[in-house]
Order: structure tokens, then C-alpha cells, then sequence
């Protein structure tokens, strides 16, 4: 037996993951157990229940692959720094004490915190580990691989080809030039937080035209042969990554928008910012497009798998598979930096010579809920807890009644989405319950949407384009066909689109899917389960938690219903 | 904490630095490191300032 823990950490999202005999046993986010949202700690908590889940003692690890090199990170600051001084002296201290006191040293902290001998801890590549994570869960034999984020060691973009014999990088692109990087500035110069905000951006786009077409070709310029070049008086990634973007970004775009302002679509103000985030939305596309066009020239692969960070912009996404030229377009759930921690291990696997996983067919890879845990901390807290039969059944009840039920079934899910074993769960046709779930459950930004899960039966019939390859794991959208737009108005965006789940007949919602559609369309709309600023609930104690404080009407943890008392 | 996995560490990153020819941050590197070590070791003291101040 060979087992290989892989873990990303220290920037974004922190992950673990568990590789057995080459098979794909668990992965983590550190942010579930440690319940602090978008926790970039060593993941310690999470690699200890990939063990615990996989039943594989820490004594057992052959291995422990981190994604990335922190030597060549620390090279790459160094440089930058430098290199944009005296501008980045007042970055200097916080970016040298944070990669000098801390970052430089994973592999001690992993052979520490783990108790695993040090020289079992191996070092990956940033970009490789995306390329591994996207391509080794893919249902493709060979494909062209386009790795895209903010920044790894030193590239921030990749062209790989992939098949049998591994992977080969053909082209990259580097710092400080990155479209991740692009995007962020953007995100901050709209008011939102970097690296949480990006899918906001995502979201406010479909409401603006994207007017602001010669400003954007200022900021990045995108040649025909798929590379591209920022603008960098534009930006102030090379010396205060607080920001990102600089005063001259202000000149050309306006002011910044406050953070925290509510946003009022209706007002002129908020319309042109609307319509700079379309605009950078289609700028990002185009660049998108060019790369994964320059991809599918040079590796001659029909099927393109997509990794790093930027490969989470679902709609980005769907123009990948239409547009550029490949018939088949793969999108992992954990696609960002937690996804680093699936790569490094499956690399580091594939090269030990171990058999290359399964194609990945469900995104539920962490921790199970306790139903009784969960119904005797519901009742010491005054709520209603008992038994059912059938839980789909109970649930599909429910709905039809117009109640949101907390739904937590199975394993929770690896990727930032909820694919529904940690889900908030309402029926699609009423657009008073997406204000509802907006305003006083999720209390997020009124333009942003939810999005639905269907049965992969039914999903052609009610959306363009499914199911596909990435719609299993939500990774991209569909346009709601007409004649369906009214009965989905809670889960259609304004552009007539969804991001489409689709489930098969073994997924956790298929029973649930098969009870509505007795009377309605297999439809429910899905949205994560958590409240503003809390990562998606993990186990009983976080689903009763939920329950307690915020107002959703019901809480189905396994087979145990949980209310209000009356 | 094992002084000999963060002198590992270190032995790692400068090879991995003389590797990619990058000599020239060898010194800064080791500069920062004493720095980093002497306001470790004395608590970020008062009398230890000067000494920083002259460095940078």
C-alpha cells in the first residue's frame, strides 16, 4: 500500500488531501474544521481527518507532497521587491517577515505538526500541482491542460499537455503579468475582498454592458498568439498586494467603489460599475479564449481540462467549451489553490508509478454528520428533533410548502460549492424566496444568484447545454431554455443563465429530484449552507449551529428532522 | 522545533538559490535571517533598534 498526503496552504484556502494506491480517498478544506473562512493555516485538522477518514495512521504516510515550492516563492518576492523598490518598501517588512518567518519553513511545519520524518515531506510545482488536480480527475485519456491563477512560484499561466505519459509543460507565461492578478484588482477597485470577491464580479457582470472595452485593452493586452501582457502602471501587485491596483487605474476607470456600500443597480453610479465588471468579464473571457485557442493549436487535443484559480469563473467557462475550438471542456470542483493539495498528491503518485485514479464522479470527499449528535444538541437547544422514514419524501413535502430546509446529507464536498450534502434547498419557481434566502438567510448582494440542481435526465430538456462535463460539479453555466425561464425564476440569472448542477442517479439529491418531480419539474434550488463570512457547514454541530441562527425553516441531518418549536 | 530540519531549510534554500544563479540574494537572505534571529532572540528589545536602523 502506498499513501500520500497532499496539502496546499499558506495563501488561500488551506486543503488536505488522501491518495491511496493512486485512488482518491478524502480531501478537506481547512476552513470546514477550523471554521474559519478561507483559513490559509497549515491544515493540520484536515490532513488528521483524511487520515481518520481513510482509516491510514500518520506512522503508515509514504509521503506528504506539498503543492508548491517555497523556495522558489521566496525567490520570486524577493525579485519583485527589488526590483520595484523604493515603491515596495513599505510591502517589504510584512511580505519578507511573512515569507521568512513563516511560509519558508512548511516542510519543517508539516514533519512537525504531522510527526512524520522530514525527509518524507516532497516538494511540488504551484502550476503542476493545478495541471495534476485538473487533469487525473478528468474522464480524458489525453488532453490540452491550461493552468490559469494569480501567481505560483513565478508563472502565472501554462499551456501542459497531458496524457499517459504524464504531464509536459509547453508554455508559460509569467509574473508580475497574470490574469488572476487582472481580475483581483479589478474585484478591489469594485469594493469587494480579494480572493473571496471575484465570483461578485462574476455575478454584478451580467448586469452591465461592457462599454469600457478600450480601458480594459489598456490594462491588458492579449495578443493573437494567446499570450498577453498587463499594463502594469495600472497595477500595484509588484509592490502593495494589499491593494493591487494603482492610482492611474483610478484615473482611467474613476474612483473605487467603498466596500460595504449597498448597492443600488437602479443608480448611475452602481450601473457604471456594473458595467466595468462586464467589461473586465469579457476582457478576461477574450484573454481566456486565446489561450485555450493557442492550447488546442499546439497539443492537437480535442478535450481541455482547466485549472488555478481563474478556471472557477463558471461563465468564463462555458465560452471555453462553445468557443474554442475543443469538443470537451473538464473543470474540477477545487479548482484554486486548496485544489493544489489534489495535484501534488496525484502527481507525486502517477510518478511513483501508482495507477492513475478513477474519473472523479462525486465532489463528496470529506466528513460524515451524526444524526444523533445532531438531534440531542437540537433538543438541549429547544428545537423539535425526531426520526424519519424517507427522508426525500419529508423533504420534498416541505418544499412544495414553500419552506428552505438545511439539508445535510452524506460527506461534505470538496470545492467551494455546495453540491448538495451541505445545502440550503427551496424550490425554483418563487423569486420572493431568492430575496428571502439573499436578504435575511445568506444576507448577501441582491444581484447575485442561486443556482439549481437538476436531474441529468430532465437537465437537457430545461437548459442549453447540459449536462456536460463540468456540470456535475458546477463549474459552469447554461442558458434556461425559454419555455423553463418562468419556472425557474428563482435560480435564472439576469442573463437568462444558471449554474447547473446536474445529478446523476446515484447522487445524494436524486431521490429528492425523483420525489418533485412527481408534481414539478426535477428542479430545487441549491445554495451552499453557511451565513455571510462562515465557510460551508461540516458536521452536526455546525448544521444545528446554522439552524439556531439563522431563519431557515427545517434541518434534515441524515434521517433526522429537525424544527422550531411551536 | 527541530534546529536541524530548519538548518535543512535553509541549506535547501541556498541551493535551491545557487541553483537558479540567483547569488546576489544570498547576502540579503542571510542579512534578513540575523535580523529576523537577533529581534527573535531579544524580544524586539529597544537596544537592538539602532543596529536595524543601521541596516536598512
Amino acid at each position: 500500500m502506498a499513501a500520500i498526503l497532499g496539502i496546499s496552504c499558506h495563501y488561500h484556502d488551506a486543503a488536505a488531501t488522501l491518495v491511496v494506491d493512486g485512488k482518491l480517498v478524502a480531501a478537506v478544506h481547512e476552513e470546514r474544521l477550523s471554521r474559519v473562512k478561507n483559513d490559509a493555516s497549515v491544515p493540520l485538522r484536515a490532513a488528521a481527518a483524511c487520515l481518520r477518514i481513510g482509516g491510514i495512521p500518520v506512522t503508515a504516510l509514504d509521503h506528504v507532497a506539498y503543492y508548491e515550492n517555497p523556495y522558489g516563492k521566496l525567490e520570486r518576492v524577493l525579485l519583485s521587491l527589488l526590483r520595484a523598490f523604493p515603491a515596495s518598501l513599505r510591502q517589504f517588512p510584512r511580505a519578507i517577515g511573512g515569507q521568512l518567518g513563516d511560509k519558508l519553513w512548511i516542510v519543517d511545519q508539516l514533519a512537525e505538526g504531522l510527526r512524520v520524518e522530514r525527509k518524507r515531506v516532497v516538494l511540488g510545482d504551484h502550476h503542476r500541482s493545478h495541471a495534476a488536480a485538473s487533469f487525473y480527475p478528468s474522464p480524458f485519456a489525453s488532453a490540452a491542460v491550461l493552468t490559469v491563477d494569480g501567481v505560483g512560484e513565478e508563472t502565472s499561466t501554462a499551456i501542459w499537455r497531458a496524457g499517459p505519459d504524464g504531464l509536459i509543460c509547453l508554455e508559460r507565461l509569467g509574473f508580475p503579468h497574470s490574469l488572476g492578478l487582472f481580475y483581483a484588482a479589478l474585484t478591489a477597485w469594485l469594493g469587494f475582498a480579494v480572493n473571496e470577491g471575484e465570483y461578485k464580479v462574476m455575478g454584478l457582470a451580467a448586469f452591465g454592458k461592457p462599454r469600457f472595452a478600450d480601458e480594459m485593452s489598456r490594462l491588458l493586452k492579449i495578443s493573437s498568439d494567446g499570450s498577453f501582457e498587463l499594463g502594469l502602471e495600472y497595477f500595484a501587485h509588484t509592490y502593495d498586494s494589499a491593494l493591487g491596483f494603482s492610482p492611474r487605474m483610478e484615473t482611467l476607470l474613476g474612483p473605487r467603489r467603498m466596500p460595504g456600500r449597498p448597492w443600488a443597480l437602479g443608480e448611475i453610479d452602481d450601473q457604471r460599475y456594473a458595467d466595468v465588471a462586464a467589461s473586465a468579464q469579457a476582457a478576461l473571457e477574450t484573454a481566456l479564449l486565446a489561450l485555450a485557442r493557442r492550447a488546442r493549436e499546439i497539443t492537437g487535443e480535442t478535450a481541455l481540462c482547466v485549472g488555478g484559480g481563474v478556471a472557477l469563473n463558471a461563465v468564463a467557462n462555458r465560452r471555453l467549451l462553445a468557443e474554442s475550438g475543443f469538443s470537451r471542456v473538464f473543470v474540477q470542483p477545487a479548482a484554486g489553490d486548496a485544489g493544489g493539495a489534489l495535484g501534488a498528491a496525484l502527481d507525486l503518485a502517477v510518478s511513483r508509478g501508482e495507477p492513475r485514479m478513477a474519473p472523479l464522479v462525486t465532489a463528496a470527499l470529506g466528513d460524515t454528520a451524526d444524526p444523533a449528535e445532531a438531534a440531542s444538541l437540537a433538543e438541549a437547544l429547544g428545537f423539535r428533533a425526531r426520526r424519519v422514514d424517507d427522508r426525500a419524501a419529508t423533504a420534498a413535502a416541505l418544499l412544495e410548502a414553500g419552506r428552505v430546509v438545511a439539508w445535510v446529507q452524506g460527506r461534505f464536498e470538496w470545492g467551494p460549492r455546495a453540491l448538495g450534502q451541505r445545502s440550503i434547498l427551496a424550490l425554483p419557481q418563487d423569486a420572493s424566496v431568492r430575496d428571502r434566502l439573499n436578504r435575511v438567510i445568506k444576507e448577501r448582494e441582491p444581484f447575485r444568484p442561486f443556482a439549481p440542481a437538476v436531474s441529468d435526465e430532465k437537465a437537457a430538456q430545461l437548459f442549453d447545454g447540459a449536462p456536460n462535463d463540468m456540470t456535475p460539479f458546477m463549474t459552469t453555466v447554461c442558458t434556461v431554455r425559454p419555455e423553463h425561464a418562468h419556472a425557474l425564476t428563482a435560480v435564472r440569472h439576469v442573463d437568462g443563465t444558471a449554474r447547473v448542477q446536474t445529478v446523476g442517479a446515484h447522487g445524494v439529491l436524486a431521490p429528492l429530484l425523483a420525489e418533485i418531480e412527481r408534481r414539478a419539474l426535477p428542479v430545487v434550488l441549491n445554495t451552499s449552507l453557511n451565513g455571510p463570512g462562515e465557510p460551508i457547514v461540516a458536521g452536526a454541530v455546525d448544521a444545528v449551529a446554522f439552524f439556531a441562527r439563522h431563519p431557515v425553516d427545517a434541518l434534515l441531518v441524515e434521517d433526522v428532522l429537525i424544527e422550531r418549536a411551536l | 522545533m527541530s534546529l536541524v530540519g530548519r538548518l535543512r531549510t535553509l541549506g535547501e534554500l541556498m541551493s535551491h538559490l545557487a541553483r537558479r544563479q540567483r547569488f546576489f540574494l544570498v547576502p540579503l537572505v542571510v542579512v534578513l535571517l540575523v535580523g529576523g534571529l537577533l529581534l527573535l532572540a531579544t524580544g524586539g528589545l529597544s537596544y537592538v533598534a539602532p543596529f536595524l536602523y543601521a541596516l536598512f
